[in-house]
C-alpha cells in the first residue's frame, strides 16, 4: 500500500508527465483555452492511460516471453490505437453520456506521446511485477496531466482579459505561463521519502 | 537466428496484429453500431456551415439535429441558400414554406422597467449580465447597454427608451444579435407578421407588474379577444400562431400592459 501511494505522488507531482517529462505537450497547449474543455481532455487522458497501462502490461509479458521485447514501441502504438478505437465504439454504444463528455478528445489522444510514454515507462522505468501498479501509475499519470492542464487553462482564461504587451499576446505568454508552472512543479523533485 | 528470420518475425508479427485489430474493429463497429438518424448528417451538409449562431443554436450541426427533431424551423436560418433549403425540406419530408423571417426584440420594458442597481462603468450587456443577471429588476428585461447595437452589421438596431428596437428597413435578418443578446430577447418571427409579443417574462402578473409597466401580466385578454383564436397562453405568456393571425390588431388594442407591439414598418 505505501508503494502504491509512492507511485501516485511520483506520477502526479514529482514526475508530472507534462511539466517534468515534457510528454503530451500538444494537448496541453492545444486544448487549454477553457477549463471545461481542458477537463474533458484530462478525463479522456485518465481513462485512456488507465486502460492502456493494463493492456500493454499484459502484452509486454507476452513480448518478453517470446524474446522480442525490442518490438515494444511499435507494438504498443498499434495496440493502443486499436484499443482506443474499440473503447470508443463500446462507449458510444453503451454510455452515450460518457461519449459526449469525452467527445472528440478520445480519438484525439489515441496516438498521444504521453499515453505511449506511460505504457513504456510502466515496463521499463517502473519495472513492476504487478499489473495493479501499472494501472495505478497509468491513472495517476492521467491525473497529473489533468491537474497540469487545468492549472494552465485557468491561467489562460484570466489572461484573456489581462493587459498583456501586444507581442506577448496568445501563444508566447502561454508558453511563459507553462514554464512558470513547470518551475513550480520542479520543487516537488526535492521530495524524499526516507 | 538467421538474418532472414530476424526480419521476418517482426514483419509477420506486426502484419498479423494489424490484421487481427482491423478485423476486430470492423466487426465491433458493425455489431455495436449506434443507430443514428442519417438525416441529421444530410441536413447538416446542406446547411450553410457558417456556424453563425443566428438560429440560436450552438452551430449548424446542433441546428440540423433540432431540425430533424422538429424543434426548429428552417426559416430560422438565413445563411442557407434557398435551393439548399428546398433540398433540406425534401430530406425532412415537409414542404419548404420558404418564408422569410424578421428579428424583433421581445421586451418593451426599458425605462418603464425598474433597475436593481445603478451600473456605472465599462462594458455592454454581456458584462452587466455577469453582475447578478443584469441591472434590470426583471430577470428577462432588455438591459439596454447596446451589445446588439454594436454587433449589428447593418446598424439596424437602436436603443429607444432603454430597450432595443430593430429597424426592419435596415435589418438583413442575419441573426447576429440573436447570438449576442445575453437575455436571448431577440427572436425571429415571420416577415409577414405585423404584431409580436414584446415581453418574455413568464412570472405571474403581480410579480411582473411590480417591476415593469410594460410587462405581460398573463391576463389572457389578447387570447380571449382574438377573432381568429390565434393566441394561446403558454407559461403566462401569449403565443401568436402566425399561421392563423390576420394582423387585425385587436390584441394590441386590448392589451392593458401595451406589450403587444406592431412591427416597425419597412
Amino acid at each position: 500500500m505505501p508503494y502504491v501511494l509512492l507511485i501516485v505522488i511520483n506520477a502526479v507531482f514529482v514526475n508530472n508527465f507534462v511539466l517534468s517529462r515534457f510528454l503530451g505537450i500538444c494537448p496541453f497547449l492545444g486544448v487549454s483555452k477553457k477549463t471545461d474543455t481542458a477537463l474533458g481532455m484530462g478525463l479522456a487522458v485518465i481513462f485512456v492511460m488507465g486502460v492502456a497501462s493494463v493492456i500493454t502490461y499484459a502484452i509486454d509479458l507476452a513480448l518478453v516471453a517470446a524474446g522480442i521485447e525490442y518490438l515494444r514501441t511499435i507494438v504498443f502504438i498499434l495496440v493502443i490505437a486499436a484499443l482506443i478505437q474499440l473503447v470508443e465504439i463500446f462507449v458510444k454504444r453503451f454510455s452515450p453520456s460518457l461519449y459526449s463528455a469525452l467527445g472528440v478528445y478520445l480519438p484525439l489522444i489515441t496516438t498521444n506521446c504521453a499515453v505511449l510514454g506511460v505504457a513504456i515507462m510502466n515496463v521499463t522505468e517502473l519495472a513492476t511485477t504487478n499489473i495493479l501498479y501499472s494501472f495505478v501509475n497509468g491513472v495517476a499519470s492521467g491525473v497529473g496531466f489533468t491537474i497540469a492542464i487545468l492549472i494552465l487553462a485557468g491561467i489562460r482564461e484570466k489572461m484573456e482579459i489581462a493587459d498583456i504587451p501586444e507581442s506577448f499576446k496568445g501563444f508566447p505568454i502561454t508558453l511563459a505561463a507553462a514554464a512558470v508552472i513547470a518551475m513550480g512543479f520542479a520543487a516537488f523533485s526535492g521530495l524524499s521519502f526516507g | 537466428m538467421p538474418v532472414a528470420l530476424e526480419i521476418l518475425i517482426p514483419v509477420l508479427l506486426l502484419t498479423g496484429l494489424a490484421i487481427v485489430f482491423a478485423v476486430l474493429i470492423a466487426v465491433c463497429s458493425k455489431k455495436f453500431a449506434v443507430v443514428t438518424d442519417d438525416r441529421v448528417d444530410k441536413v447538416a451538409s446542406l446547411l450553410s456551415g457558417a456556424n453563425c449562431g443566428g438560429c440560436g443554436y450552438a452551430g449548424c450541426d446542433a441546428f440540423a439535429a433540432a431540425l430533424v427533431k422538429g424543434e426548429a424551423q428552417l426559416s430560422m436560418c438565413n445563411a442557407t441558400s434557398k435551393a439548399n433549403k428546398a433540398l433540406i425540406a425534401e430530406v425532412l419530408g415537409g414542404a419548404d414554406t420558404g418564408e422569410e423571417t424578421i428579428v424583433v426584440c421581445a421586451c418593451s420594458g426599458g425605462e418603464l422597467c425598474s433597475d436593481k442597481y445603478d451600473y456605472q462603468g465599462y462594458g455592454d450587456c454581456a458584462s452587466v449580465e455577469l453582475l447578478a443577471g443584469g441591472r434590470k429588476s426583471c430577470p428577462v428585461g432588455c438591459i439596454g447597454m447596446s451589445k446588439c447595437v454594436s454587433e449589428c452589421p447593418a446598424h439596424a438596431i437602436d436603443i429607444v427608451g432603454g430597450v432595443a428596437v430593430v429597424d426592419q428597413g435596415k435589418c438583413i435578418s442575419c441573426g447576429r444579435c440573436i447570438m449576442y443578446c445575453p437575455k436571448k430577447l431577440l427572436k425571429r418571427i415571420p416577415a409577414s407578421a405585423k404584431y409580436y409579443i414584446a415581453c418574455s417574462n413568464c412570472d405571474k402578473g403581480k410579480e411582473v407588474r411590480v417591476n415593469c409597466a410594460h410587462g405581460c401580466i398573463g391576463c389572457e385578454l389578447c387570447a380571449k379577444n382574438c377573432p381568429e383564436g390565434a393566441i394561446t397562453l403558454k407559461d403566462n405568456l401569449p403565443v401568436i400562431d402566425y399561421g392563423k393571425c390576420v394582423s387585425c390588431g385587436v390584441c394590441a388594442e386590448k392589451c392593458p400592459s401595451k406589450c403587444i407591439l406592431t412591427v416597425k414598418s419597412k
